[in-house]
């Protein structure tokens, strides 16, 4: 709230200001028509504005002069230069109560009345304009509010091109450089001792410019977060559920250009967590957590970056079911996911093409994903990492540069030149004579062995030079590994590793850009250009990015399937059996392990106990359960819900539209053929149509029934109760069906109900009895199930 | 319409650079190569702690480079917020030229055409006028 009481004191303020000039414009020509429209908008808006905060005061003021002006606008009524100077008094007046709000204080009560009697004022009596603007100074004067304590409270500001500013800036730190540049060429002449006091003089004077300039540029984080109370507002009311929001380090500086960058995948980010993050109310005093969902803003500057967590109290991200999609959107094989940790599925979240969401909602849409928003935030330099902890909310880490241009690097050399690389994709320097790496040769390819692992080597010489003509010294190359954002790593040979220093960058022609190996320039302080080597392109020029990935599919799209012939995903899987089955993709929840002990199978029936609900369970009868633990598809049809057993799920492959015919086979909708195999295609209709119960709603039909006896209790309530209906005891509500046990049928009428007569004896008592055989199920249920679906109907 | 040109030499022949291109005229002092970038870049150099992309006209053309263009003389252009300074065997004069820039049939020969905006007359003789953004291998040249 108090954000966006900050966003109105703002508006209001700016559009004050920028009426200012139409108030004098008008006062000097009253039948100005363009100025007077000018004001009108200004008090209109500020009406409508007050109506949302509960400004009754200001509401009331604006409405006045409101109603006023339209008038003048309808040509009702001459502007005059008493009512010129009632609508002034109005507009000041406005101004001092935003002057109040802002800095927390009440105003002075009365005065309202007398300014808004001056714009009614028609005739007779000539009233002094500066009458009301006087009470008003007077109040003032007389309250707890003295006109010296009035400028600290009012910041004054100027609206400003960012083209300007970033003229400003870039000739600040063209100066630097100047500077830089002079200060070699006096350390190289004689005349240093001259020459030096001054220098020094200018030398600190360019910081302190080069300070305020970057003040300039920064704006609070308060600006950002201002808009989220109301997004998060309206998305939690359109969503039924109820989230609080709470800032930490409002008041931490950001570059403009960057919080402009950033609101973007931040709004995306509020979004995520308010759509699939926290839960419903319900849920969440189900799972014994207050029922208002939190969402937390908190940051920080530490050094040359800003942090900023976004964290939720909501249900954490599931991972498996991240894998699961991942595995069906063919990102990755059954293999890659089996060897993930936690942490690696968690990463799955910023991949492209992945959605958690099982629903496309309108809020969060499926267009955007949590991979444009990495590449958003990687854009400026900066870094997104998250962490969750099932049922307990997730938390969103992003480190951002202070500034966009300076950033902080390593310079190394090679072949006698020194090139920069961004320091945040350094994990560490290696030498390679130190025992614990080892450079070995797979082929034509150069590995390094370090901490176990193999990461293939480029040289930064070979990169920028070309394949030399004979063959590298790798002994003799320092390593530095690195670590692209995307978690790829290899290790980049450099002849000499110098030092690592704050470079401003500069954008590089279009020509050098075109090679894919520099990011931007920077001058040294020697005055010598250094180009920024561009790692993330590199490494995708030499096959060093996310290689798995691309293979992968490209294999399936080489494979058996045409490109044009329509096909589907589904899961391919392993029964108890041995035999390899699929199941439509749609189907599959979610893959689950789950305990032995928590399957329960009696004859015809077999459930398994996940979460505490039961579920039914398919796939059993194939072959002996595993000893300990079971793997599961969970499968559902947006209603129910089936756990289908399996001794271990394979691929997610795509099938082809057409199948052939399972030959007699109901339980399969067709076999496909996976690489010369004959693989069934579970019938997910026919599963669900064989466990499906009745669907308990509200709308569920009631039953009366002898409140008497107690056969109706104990014997045919459950019947009843299975069979779909609500059982009514309560005597006064009226009842869908009534069910009587051994009464005249003629004699009991229900004009309300439907009924049902059961009778005890085996044999009907005549021709006209329509009465059921208390024991007879089949007739009682048919009986039942069809004044259902009258009622229904 | 008069005009000023940058009168300069490239490969031994005369041509123009329209001065609204030009922001001065320097002497390569140090060049930092690039590698990997195609031949006519022959680095970057610094003019006042700026970054200028230096082309070497000549190869850019398709002629011979002269060599090391430390010490030869740079016009320095401003294309698309950029800083580029090209390297041409000599810069002489700025003189005003009146005559529109004439398309020649039959063009100006392979290398020269791939740059060429015209011709236009100087009381020194025609030039070539250099289509600078041509040069720069932002565009094709639009002589005819």
């Amino acid at each position: 709230m108090d954000d966006l009481l900050a966003d109105f004191v703002a508006e209001t303020r700016e559009m004050l200001e920028a009426s200012g000039g139409e108030i004098v414009a008008w006062e000097a020509d009253p039948s100005d028509r363009a100025r007077l429209d000018a004001i009108f908008r200004f008090v209109h808006t500020v009406k409508g504005n007050c109506g949302f905060f509960d400004f009754p005061r200001l509401e009331r003021l604006s409405h006045a002069a409101e109603d006023a002006l339209a008038e003048v606008r309808g040509e009702r009524r001459q502007a005059d230069s008493a009512l010129v100077s009632a609508v002034l008094a109005i507009i000041d007046r406005i101004g001092e109560m935003t002057d109040a709000i802002e800095a927390g204080r009440e105003f002075p009560e009365g005065g309202d009345d007398a300014l808004i009697a001056a714009l009614e004022y028609d005739d007779s009596e000539p009233m002094s304009s500066s009458a009301p603007l006087g009470t008003t100074a007077e109040d003032g004067a007389a309250s707890d509010r003295p006109a010296a304590a009035r400028p600290q409270t009012v910041q004054r500001s100027i609206r400003l091109p960012v083209d300007l500013l970033d003229e400003v800036m870039k000739g600040v730190s063209d100066l630097v450089l100047a500077r830089n540049d002079l200060a070699r060429r006096l350390r190289e002449s004689d005349r240093q001792s001259t020459l030096e006091q001054p220098f020094e003089r200018l030398s600190a004077l360019l910081t302190g410019v080069r300070e305020s300039t970057t003040r300039m540029r920064m704006q609070r984080l308060e600006h950002l977060f201002s808009s989220f109370p109301r997004l998060v507002r309206d998305l939690s009311n359109e969503l039924g559920k109820q989230v609080m929001v709470d800032f930490e380090g409002s008041d931490v500086e950001l570059d403009r250009e960057m919080l402009e960058m950033v609101r973007d995948p931040l709004t995306h980010i509020v979004r995520n967590a308010i759509d699939h993050g926290i839960e419903k109310p319900v849920e969440r005093m189900m799972a014994g957590k207050r029922e208002i969902g939190m969402l937390r803003f908190a940051a920080r500057q530490s050094g040359n970056q800003i942090s900023l967590v976004i964290s939720d109290d909501g249900n954490g991200i599931d991972t498996d079911r991240l894998a699961a999609k991942a595995l069906a959107a063919g990102l990755r094989t059954a293999d890659e996911i089996e060897a993930m940790d936690e942490r690696a599925k968690l990463d799955l979240i910023f991949e492209p093409g992945l959605s958690t969401a099982d629903e496309v909602s309108s809020v969060s849409g499926r267009g955007v994903g949590m991979d444009v928003v990495r590449a958003n935030i990687l854009k400026v330099g900066g870094s997104i990492d998250v962490s969750s902890t099932p049922q307990n909310g997730t938390s969103f880490y992003l480190k951002l540069p202070l500034t966009l241009s300076i950033m902080s690097s390593l310079t190394v050399e090679t072949r006698g030149q020194i090139f920069a690389l961004p320091r945040s994709f350094v994990d560490e320097i290696v030498f390679a004579r130190t025992h614990e790496a080892e450079l070995v040769r797979a082929g034509e390819s150069q590995l390094l062995t370090y901490r176990d692992k193999r990461i293939p080597c480029i040289a930064l010489e070979e990169v920028l030079f070309g394949p030399s003509a004979e063959p590298l010294d790798w002994s003799r190359k320092k390593m530095l590994v690195i670590r692209l954002a995307s978690d790829d790593v290899f290790a980049l040979g450099v002849d000499q590793v110098i030092d690592h220093e704050d470079v401003v960058i500069k954008p590089i022609a279009p020509v050098i850009v075109q090679t894919g190996l520099y990011a931007g320039t920077t001058l040294l302080d020697d005055g010598r250009p250094m180009m920024l080597l561009d790692m993330p392109s590199i490494a995708a020029m030499h096959g060093l990015v996310a290689e798995t990935r691309g293979r992968s599919r490209s294999d399936r799209e080489e494979g058996d399937v045409a490109e044009t012939a329509p096909s589907f995903c589904a899961m391919l899987y392993r029964g108890l059996d041995g035999r390899q089955r699929a199941v439509r993709l749609d189907l599959v929840r979610r893959i689950e392990t789950i305990a032995r002990s928590a399957i329960d199978i009696e004859g015809g029936r077999a459930q398994i106990v996940i979460d505490d609900t039961l579920v039914p369970l398919v796939g059993h009868e194939a072959g002996e359960l595993p000893p300990s633990e079971c793997r599961l598809l969970r499968l559902s049809d947006g209603h129910g819900e089936l756990a289908l057993i399996v001794t271990e799920v394979l691929d997610a492959i795509d099938l082809p539209q057409e199948l052939r015919s399972a030959e007699g086979n109901p339980d399969y909708e067709g076999i496909a053929l996976v690489d010369g195999q004959p693989i069934p295609l579970i019938d997910g209709h026919r599963l669900f149509a064989r466990h499906d119960r009745p669907v308990k709603d509200c709308a569920q039909p009631t039953c009366r029934l002898p409140h008497d006896s107690e056969w109706a209790r104990t014997i045919l309530e459950p019947l009843v109760v299975a069979a779909g209906y609500t059982v009514l005891r309560d005597g006064d509500q009226r009842s869908d069906v009534r069910i009587l046990i051994d009464e005249d049928p003629s004699a009991q009428q229900d004009a309300d109900a439907a009924l049902i007569h059961l009778r005890s004896s085996r044999e009907a008592r005549g021709a006209e009895d329509n009465s059921i055989y208390r024991y007879d199920r089949e007739a009682l249920l048919k009986a039942l199930a069809s004044l259902r679906r009258e009622n229904a109907a | 319409m008069k005009r000023l040109m940058l009168l300069c030499t490239i490969a031994g022949r005369k041509a123009a650079i329209p001065t609204q291109d030009v922001s001065s005229v320097i002497e390569i002092e140090a060049i930092a190569p690039v590698p990997g970038t195609p031949p006519h870049v022959a680095g970057l150099t610094a003019l006042r702690s700026q970054a200028l992309t230096v082309i070497d006209c000549r190869v850019a053309m398709g002629f011979e480079s002269a060599g090391d263009p430390v010490g030869s003389r740079a016009a320095v252009i401003q294309q698309d917020g950029h800083l580029y300074a090209l390297v041409v065997d000599d810069a002489s004069d700025v003189e005003e030229v009146e005559s529109e820039v004439e398309h020649i049939r039959g063009g100006f020969g392979p290398q020269w055409e791939r740059a060429a905006l015209g011709l236009v007359e100087t009381p020194g003789g025609p030039v070539v006028v250099l289509d600078v953004p041509a040069l720069l291998g932002l565009r094709q040249s639009e002589a005819a």
